[in-house]
């Protein structure tokens, strides 16, 4: 059993190649609970690898990683019980209705909610109520987006993984998502969510680390008021970026 | 509710959302009733114009005035092979096989060397029967709603979905799996509860129909797991839908069209002109029965003479022509068993082949099995053949054995004005000979015929679910 020091989501010394190409190289994070983390980079950072990582889809050729003490790698099954993902690209079942996708989701991971409480989640999520039953076949983006949200807030799991959540939403919808998201950490939800967007990341994270060729290579934290220095960040990751790319 | 029954209960949902699954299906079971009745009202058809026929020509044969005996073994009678209650499920080779003789002295009749390979499944698309329906039909519906049940899965991306709510791919794929055998049940059940209907007289023949009940489940059971092995193997819906059509042509249409043309090539079989030539060829060689003087026979005449201790067949205290008659009989017979026995030998070793290459197609081994059991196979036409030989031979016999006994020698071949007259015997003769009772084999015999075909299917199934299990692992892993 990987050592998580209590801590919800733990990777240690985590390295990982696709064939030559070595993504992770001796990544190191934790994610406390109540806490959301920020992990930026450019492309090929090795940012959703890592996701991929926590979800159990891919293997680590070494170091740790738990998911609540748990091996993703070795069970992955059960690592996924305690965690909801939402992805960048959005699959849900278009044969059915907004509601039908968040009861049928939800009684497969055994965690089934009336559809009272369904409904609030689509709501809060931003979808209209005129949107709740029909099916998804004629939704745009941003709609499954919602009801993607709405589902992964609805599975009461003490983590939650983010791929670019905000990437369909319009300002006015991702200012409800961060709104959403801050309460899904007071409730003691350790939050990893890998975005490009910095303002957003900035405006609802704890922490903020940058991925660069497979490690972390600055973790800054919050503090005070101020939270983040914007400028600072900003010019670290255009850095990073460039580095990255050239 | 587990996961496996939420993942099939949404599979059936989805079907049922859609507008052309639903439709198809419907068609289909409307195409299954459809041949039920056809299929049964044919059969009734059939089975009652044999019967009447059967009757009409038994009552003309008894009808017959005061005749000289040898008049009557070439009036002859005409026998119909009965069609039993589970022809209405599945005819089999009945119609290519005929099924009536005309039985009459020195000859054998009607389909005997007929070409029964030559009625291929290609040939029956013009049967609509309820194995036809269950063997070709239901298994291209089942691939049409089922191609895309994990392939569709896949392409969406919300194999991946299912995974993270803690779905296990043995889930997903047993899911899938009751939900596609609902369906294939769905597909399956009106044609056997059609099938029940229609017989009705299950306590009878409840053995047979099990076997075919059990045949068709594990046939289209086996269908339902090579779509999910196809679905779940493939990335795309497209290719699985693709490779299970191609898999479809080869072993529906193809293997079974070419196998027979393959034992054909392999094992040759004389057609009816060739066998018709040979047989004339070789009686010009046993000589004229009907001739006394007949120097083929004279060995026989020689024969009798002795064992009687007279030098003149006039002498004889039995009619010559009789005894003739009946050896002659005896011969041709012989004969005609030979010939008739060889192309029962091509025939079975073509079926043997036939078989051995079913193990290749599914489809070869239901057809096979679905026959046996209904008796309408080649066997079962090998059956009425020697029964209806056996009858003929025995009544020409017996007519043969009254002109030796009931008409002198000397009136036999008197030429005057009465003689025709006194050659003549009662009618009452003719009304007491037996009439032909087909024989038809028991239940358990009909039931064990269907075996072979059923460890077939089961050998195939087991196959197709250690494959299942294989793909079933690597679900996913690709993506």
């Amino acid at each position: 059993m990987p050592d998580n020091n209590g801590n919800p989501i733990a990777i240690h010394e985590l390295a990982l190649a696709y064939g030559n190409h070595r993504v992770l190289d001796g990544l190191s994070l934790t994610v406390p609970a109540s806490s959301i983390t920020a992990l930026l980079g450019g492309n090929g950072a090795g940012k959703s690898t890592t996701l991929s990582a926590l979800l159990g889809f891919v293997r680590a050729d070494a170091g740790q990683i738990a998911v609540c003490g748990i091996d993703p790698g070795t069970d992955a099954d059960a690592a996924r019980r305690r965690i909801a993902y939402l992805p960048e690209n959005v699959a849900l079942y278009e044969h059915l209705s907004a509601v039908e996708n968040a009861d049928y989701l939800l009684a497969l991971a055994d965690q089934r909610q009336d559809r009272g409480t369904i409904t609030a989640a689509l709501a809060a999520a931003g979808l209209q109520n005129r949107a709740w039953d029909q099916r998804l076949g004629g939704f745009s983006k941003g709609m499954r987006q919602k009801v993607a949200i709405a589902v992964a807030l609805l599975r009461e799991v003490p983590v939650l993984l983010l791929d670019e959540p905000t990437s369909g939403l319009d300002p006015r919808a991702t200012a409800d998502f961060n709104a959403l998201l801050l309460k899904v950490r007071d409730r003691g939800t350790a939050v990893l969510m890998v975005t490009h967007d910095l303002l957003s990341a900035a405006d609802v994270a704890d922490r903020i680390a940058f991925l660069e060729q497979g490690r972390i290579v600055e973790d800054v934290t919050a503090t005070g008021s101020e939270r983040f220095d914007i400028r600072a960040l900003h010019a670290r990751f255009q850095v990073g970026v460039g580095t990255r790319a050239a | 509710m587990s996961a496996t029954h939420l993942i099939a209960r949404d599979e059936l949902r989805l079907m049922a959302r859609n507008r052309v699954a639903v439709i198809a299906l419907v068609l289909l079971v409307l195409l299954t009733l459809a041949a039920v009745l056809s299929s049964w009202s044919h059969q009734r058809g059939i089975a009652e114009l044999r019967m009447r026929h059967q009757q009409v020509a038994a009552a003309a044969f008894k009808a017959q005035p005061d005749r000289h005996p040898h008049r009557m073994v070439h009036y002859g009678t005409f026998i119909y092979r009965p069609l039993g209650a589970l022809a209405a499920f599945d005819p089999g080779v009945d119609a290519f096989t005929g099924n009536s003789m005309f039985l009459e002295g020195h000859r054998q009749n009607s389909a005997n060397f007929g070409d029964v390979r030559q009625s291929s499944l290609l040939v029956r698309f013009g049967q609509l029967t309820p194995a036809f329906v269950l063997q070709v039909v239901a298994p291209l519906l089942l691939i049409f709603l089922g191609f895309g049940v994990l392939a569709g899965e896949t392409e969406r991306g919300t194999l991946r979905l299912l995974m993270l709510q803690g779905v296990s791919r043995g889930q997903l794929v047993r899911g899938k799996l009751a939900a596609l055998g609902i369906v294939a049940l769905i597909v399956g059940l009106p044609a056997m509860v059609g099938f029940v209907a229609v017989v009705a007289q299950p306590g009878t023949l409840a053995l047979p129909m099990a076997a075919i009940g059990l045949g068709y489940a594990l046939y289209l059971a086996l269908w339902v797991v090579l779509i999910l092995l196809a679905s779940g193997f493939a990335r795309r819906g497209r290719d699985a839908l693709l490779a299970l059509l191609a898999i479809w042509t080869v072993a529906v249409v193809l293997v079974p069209r070419i196998a027979p043309d393959i034992a054909g090539a392999a094992v040759p079989l004389q057609n009816r002109l060739q066998t018709d030539v040979a047989i004339a060829r070789d009686l010009r060689q046993l000589g004229d029965s009907h001739n006394p003087d007949d120097p083929h026979l004279a060995a026989f005449k020689q024969s009798v003479l002795q064992r009687y201790g007279v030098t003149r067949v006039e002498d004889l205290p039995v009619n010559y022509k009789g005894l003739l008659a009946m050896e002659g009989e005896r011969l041709t017979s012989g004969l005609f068993d030979r010939y008739a026995g060889a192309s029962f030998a091509a025939q079975t070793a073509q079926n043997r082949l036939v078989d051995a290459i079913g193990v290749l197609s599914p489809t070869i081994a239901i057809r096979a099995l679905s026959m046996a059991a209904a008796d309408t196979d080649f066997a079962g036409h090998r059956r009425f053949l020697e029964q209806a030989e056996t009858y003929r031979y025995a009544l020409v016999q017996r007519l043969n054995r009254m002109e030796a006994k009931n008409v002198s020698y000397a009136d036999d071949i008197a030429e005057d004005a009465g003689a025709d007259r006194r050659k003549r015997i009662a009618a009452d003769n003719w009304q007491h000979m037996p009439d032909f009772a087909f024989i038809a084999p028991s239940a358990s015999a009909l039931a064990a015929a269907a075996l072979p075909g059923i460890s077939i299917l089961g050998l195939w199934l087991a196959v197709a679910t250690l494959l299942l299990t294989r793909v079933t692992r690597l679900l996913g892993a690709r993506q």
